[in-house]
């Protein structure tokens, strides 16, 4: 395909620009995202709670009369996790009268902002979507993953002339410029259609909820506002009737979902959570989700009044409207809850592929504007570089760090939540004034070594925090927390050959350039 | 550059809109049926207008015709809603 000159041109400026501005955001996104993958196996791992029996339904009816009983937020709405294979403990969630998000277990009935035992894959997640930024963090973000969006299609069209027949060239030797730029391309082009599906999933859900005030005057005619809930939750939004009323037992909801979903044809709905509206009211609803094998969009929904028993509303698999089959595999193709194991390491190898993209970007951005003749490089390279390495490396740092202080903060008497905050915050601080004030070519190889050794630390933490060393959970069948010591294992070797490699760049590589040593003074 | 992005942020933003909505109240049944299906084609409309927008010789041509286009399909999406021809 041939295109004009001028097209090519000034694509190429804003692919630049937009990477420029969205790489460092996107680098710690993809890698925060690759790791929050495991999700589910970070809390489990976090306590070592793998010998808990689960809790019965029995437990979660006295969590839920507690917290009716407790919270007045709770009884307008309140969320409650099933005991289960997730998680042992049955978990309550519902919004205080300050409308702040509080959560419960048995164990904690009075309500925690943040959930107890996952306040480690909450911080993840936290710099996955927010960057660890309170509110605007979100919404940064979104316009991340639009900026992200224009990067795909600006970059894939400077790429097309010679998108097939480079494909697979990946010419390392004397010209790194176009080594990195085939690195960058191949990975780039072999995992778009995922890109693109992340940059317009990320954008919904960060955006979603900021546009739709502005949506609803400009194109909806200001009817937006009623059509929402129809079209987001299962359940209709009913007002309470201010009578008490005995709602039926949550056993019996148990079962009556299962029903619901078997006259549905639906034979192995397992439910996960419910929603309650207005508890103990005559008029309170019901709303249980239930995952569902074999299909995208794992998640179906069924509504019933709490008090009869009578099917309000079905979101079923094969029985939902076109709006809740799109949100479900917008969750689903995002968060990668669909398939086996298989796609959520295929997740996290295609979240680590992505954050080397963001990374290999800068890299070229820098070697694009080398100054071949001279030892002493521009400005803007070496901030860059500077750049670059702090935040990049340093994120992967902080991360391991937060990984290490969420073992060992309990075992000193230490708040665990606030340790990881401040060992995650406060070592990606450290990273970014490391490489500031080191010669780029110093602090990459420093920083890879520390990020090597600190998530190597992670196995060791929890080996001596919980006595479940590695080699012991792997004889005792106890997968899950072999699974993040191994990703951390494989990780601090990633880290230690990038830390080689970039130490050999130093010594032999070219001396005009950001990463090569300074020369001993003569 | 800077008129070019803006256009293509600014009022591809309102043209995207207006182009979800104007389809969503033309197709068969309710709009509200196609609501989440809308929210998420408007950020790849928003993006690969905002791509297009550089296509432009200028920014004033791209502020011209995005700018035009969002006007003349939001009109469309207006009088539709004003007059009740489609519900």
């Amino acid at each position: 395909m041939k295109l004009r000159a001028e097209t090519l041109r000034v694509y190429t400026a804003v692919h630049s620009w937009v990477g420029l501005v969205a790489g460092f955001a996107l680098f710690v996104a993809f890698y925060a995202g690759a790791i929050t993958m495991f999700h589910h196996e970070l809390p489990v791992w976090q306590s070592s709670a793998v010998d808990a029996q689960p809790e019965s339904i029995a437990d979660a009816q006295r969590l839920l009369d507690e917290m009716l009983a407790r919270h007045e937020g709770a009884r307008t709405h309140l969320g409650l996790g099933f005991p289960g294979a997730e998680s042992a403990q049955a978990s309550a969630w519902w919004l205080d009268t300050q409308g702040v998000w509080q959560f419960s277990t048995l164990d904690t009935l009075q309500g925690s902002p943040v959930p107890p035992t996952s306040s480690l894959a909450e911080l993840v997640n936290l710099l996955h979507y927010s960057l660890g930024i309170p509110m605007v963090g979100t919404w940064l973000m979104g316009v991340v993953s639009l900026l992200y969006g224009l990067a795909l299609v600006t970059g894939v069209v400077i790429h097309l002339p010679k998108l097939a027949k480079d494909l697979f060239a990946l010419r390392p030797g004397r010209n790194l410029k176009r080594f990195w730029q085939d690195a960058h391309n191949v990975i780039g082009v072999l995992s778009l259609p995922a890109h693109v599906m992340f940059a317009v999933t990320g954008a919904v859900l960060c955006l979603a909820f900021v546009l739709i005030p502005l949506l609803n005057p400009l194109v909806y005619d200001g009817k937006l506002m009623a059509a929402v809930p129809a079209a987001m939750d299962t359940a209709p939004v009913v007002a309470a009737s201010g009578e008490p009323a005995a709602m039926q037992p949550l056993a019996q909801w148990h079962e009556r979902s299962v029903a619901i979903a078997r006259e549905h044809g639906i034979e192995d709905f397992e439910p996960a959570y419910l929603k309650l509206q207005h508890g103990g009211d005559a008029n309170a609803v019901v709303e249980i989700t239930g995952e569902t094998s074999r299909a995208l969009g794992a998640l179906g929904s069924v509504a019933f009044d709490a008090v009869s028993g009578e099917v309000l509303a079905v979101q079923l698999q094969g029985a939902r409207d076109a709006n809740h089959a799109t949100l479900q595999a917008t969750y689903a193709l995002h968060f990668g809850e669909f398939g086996n194991h298989v796609v959520q390491w295929l997740y996290f190898l295609l979240g680590l592929a992505g954050a080397f993209l963001f990374y290999s970007g800068n890299l070229l951005w820098i070697e694009s504007r080398r100054k071949r003749r001279a030892i002493e490089q521009g400005r803007s390279s070496r901030v860059m570089a500077r750049a670059t390495v702090g935040v990049c490396i340093g994120v992967c740092v902080a991360i391991s760090a937060s990984f290490v202080a969420a073992q060992l903060a309990p075992m000193l008497g230490l708040d665990s939540t606030a340790a990881e905050r401040w060992a995650c915050f406060g070592a990606w601080a450290l990273c970014a004034l490391w490489a500031a004030l080191r010669a780029p070519s110093r602090a990459v190889r420093e920083l890879l070594w520390l990020a090597a050794l600190v998530t190597l630390a992670i196995p060791l933490a929890h080996g001596i925090a919980s006595g479940w060393w590695l080699w012991k959970a792997a004889v005792a069948g106890h997968w899950v927390l072999v699974t993040v010591d191994a990703m951390a294992i494989a990780l601090a070797a990633g880290f230690v050959a990038l830390a080689r490699a970039s130490a050999r760049r130093a010594r032999e590589g070219d001396p005009n350039s950001v990463w090569a040593d300074p020369l001993p003074a003569r | 550059m800077w008129g070019r992005a803006t256009a293509g942020a600014l009022a591809g933003f309102v043209l995207a809109a207006a182009l979800v909505g104007l389809v969503g109240r033309l197709w068969p049944g309710p709009w509200q049926a196609t609501l989440v299906p809308g929210m998420v084609a408007l950020f790849p409309l928003w993006i690969g207008i905002a791509a297009a927008a550089f296509r432009f010789g200028s920014g004033l041509r791209a502020w011209a015709w995005i700018g035009g286009s969002a006007v003349v399909t939001l009109g469309a999406l207006w009088l539709l809603q004003a007059t009740g021809w489609v519900a």
